[in-house]
């Protein structure tokens, strides 16, 4: 373990001004530390599991009802209010809410990870980074087993099958790669400042309005009013544009997602990586003073 | 260096200390971020140089918030200096409180795992040292109930029954020693021993002097996170005593 200051600002200088330490080894880079740790987020993520469905009477199934819920109540509401929605809308709302339950649970538990962990950071040297990515981790678990739900209903509903369906796991990468960053990003944030939490809860809420889950916009015809096109900047810009029909392209439309969609994602995935963990590891030395 | 040395050279830990706490935006906003200016710094640690060389045994002694426990932390690494520079080359068993990371739901067997992973091992290396920790700490079939229902001498046992079982270069004690029964206090002095005999590096923070001398040739004198003394232990503890029996001066603030 090396650790210098990294910039000493020194008010009152020390008394004699200490030699360098020349044949120190050099710090490791945060990302060969965190390939150390490796096996730590596997433990992490299965301990989440374990905790999380210990006591509950139907245990893992509740990842996969809880989808399934959420879409009957979504399916009734739509259908109701909008009799004219679409073919299979039940399968059209599920293959946009599985990636944006994934995205939206594994960012509010993620931001609370270092927080709650804060007993370990406080007393251990570990890679902080570990907390937040373990929470996706797991969340990448729960959407797996939310494809099996997601399959029946296909099923039942004489959804085709198709190749494209051989996307998913890619999509199932960047997805994770995209919550991975946003992650990393929001958890820092939250040490900072608790009510970053509270925040993003309600930005979710209307995040969930203003990306594509519970719409398309192939939906919409050609509106020419100045509100329609903000709202149409606005989904040109929101990664989750792109991310979504990672999954309702193979899921609903049967077909592989376009190159420049997947593309799009790909890049907004590992700028949101590569942005979430350089901000976090940079800010890393500072979070035990703000527990 | 080599394995087991440590190099603490003009190492300041610096603490700010919000007067008025903003951990809202809010707050932050309406303020314009005027707390990270006026914010007083309080330095847990100042001017600290220190060389522990390896297979070393040094006791840390101190009146409360000296800056034992933050000069522990920094050592492990938990801390990163203000100012200064540190270096504690190999492993590092962090006994600063046994059981740390433990997580009351899981077994005892998971939470060796998990602790073995928080200290960088595989989980076969675990895997070859999980008979010897649980024979360590005496838990018998009690390693598979949830460690919430432990006694808090169960837990400290299987926390240094892992902590001993590292193979440290260094051994990071905050008085650890004080818990369990007196039997097992022994054993684990004597596995300390042990570890000092194989040339393991010590520090140690410790408020008995019987303890001390037991354990440590030598010790450091922290006063108000200055390093006030060096040198033979029983030496350290008369300077202990005679800067205790002087006006305290109380936390130094500055602005």
């Amino acid at each position: 373990m090396i650790g210098a200051a990294p910039n000493a600002r020194t008010s009152d200088a020390p008394a004699a001004a200490a030699p360098p330490l020349l044949d120190l080894p050099r710090r490791p880079s945060p990302l060969a530390e965190l390939w150390r740790f490796r096996q730590l987020i596997a433990l992490l993520v299965v301990r989440e599991l374990k905790v999380r469905y210990k006591r509950s009477l139907l245990g893992m199934l509740w990842t996969m009802l809880n989808p399934l819920l959420l879409m009957v109540v979504y399916t009734v509401v739509f259908t109701t209010i909008l009799p004219a929605a679409m073919a299979n809308f039940s399968i059209f709302l599920l293959a946009g809410l599985l990636p944006w339950l994934y995205f939206s649970t594994a960012l509010m538990q993620g931001l609370m990870s270092v927080l709650v962990n804060q007993e370990l950071v406080r007393k251990i040297r570990v890679p902080q980074a570990v907390f937040p990515l373990s929470v996706v981790g797991s969340n990448l678990v729960n959407f797996t087993l939310s494809l099996v739900p997601l399959f029946l209903v296909m099923l039942a509903l004489r959804q085709p099958f198709t190749t494209a369906l051989l996307f998913l796991p890619a999509a199932a990468v960047i997805l994770t790669l995209f919550c991975a960053g946003v992650t990393l990003l929001f958890a820092t944030a939250t040490v900072f400042f608790r009510d970053v939490r509270h925040l993003t809860e309600v930005a979710l809420q209307m995040l969930l309005y203003l990306s594509p889950v519970l719409y398309d916009l192939k939906q919409f015809g050609e509106h020419r009013t100045w509100w329609f096109s903000l709202f149409r900047l606005e989904l040109k810009l929101n990664p989750l544009s792109y991310l979504i029909p990672l999954v309702r392209d193979p899921v609903y439309y049967g077909r592989f997602p376009a190159l420049p969609t997947v593309g799009i994602a790909l890049a907004c995935a590992l700028g949101a990586l590569a942005g979430g963990f350089a901000v976090f590891t940079r800010l890393e030395p500072r979070h035990i003073h703000h527990l | 260096m080599r394995p087991g040395q440590i190099i603490l050279q003009d190492v300041g830990i610096r603490y700010r200390i919000y007067r008025e706490k903003v951990s809202t935006l809010k707050e932050a906003v309406a303020n314009r971020f005027r707390h990270l200016r006026t914010a007083e710094m309080f330095w847990a640690l100042r001017h600290v140089s220190l060389e522990i060389a390896a297979g070393d045994a040094i006791a840390l002694v101190g009146h409360n918030g000296s800056g034992k426990s933050t000069l522990l932390k920094t050592i492990a690494g938990v801390l990163q200096p203000s100012e200064g520079a540190v270096a504690a080359q190999g492993r590092i068993s962090p006994m600063i409180e046994l059981g740390a990371g433990f997580d009351g739901e899981l077994s005892g067997r998971d939470n060796v795992y998990l602790n073995g992973a928080l200290l960088g091992f595989s989980r076969k290396q675990m895997e070859s040292k999980f008979q010897r920790i649980v024979d360590f700490s005496e838990l018998g079939d009690f390693i598979d109930l949830p460690v919430k229902n432990y006694s808090s001498g169960m837990y400290a046992r299987l926390g240094f029954a892992i902590a001993q079982d590292v193979e440290p270069d260094i051994l990071i004690v905050d008085e650890v020693l004080a818990v369990g029964d007196e039997r097992f206090q022994e054993k684990c002095k004597r596995r300390i021993q042990d570890f000092r005999t194989a040339g393991v590096t010590f520090v140690f923070v410790s408020h008995s002097l019987q303890t001390a001398l037991e354990l440590c040739p030598r010790a450091a004198v922290l006063h108000h996170g200055r390093l006030a003394f060096d040198g033979p232990t029983e030496a350290a503890w008369d300077r202990y005593r005679e800067l205790e029996r002087g006006p305290a001066p109380g936390p130094v603030f500055q602005a």
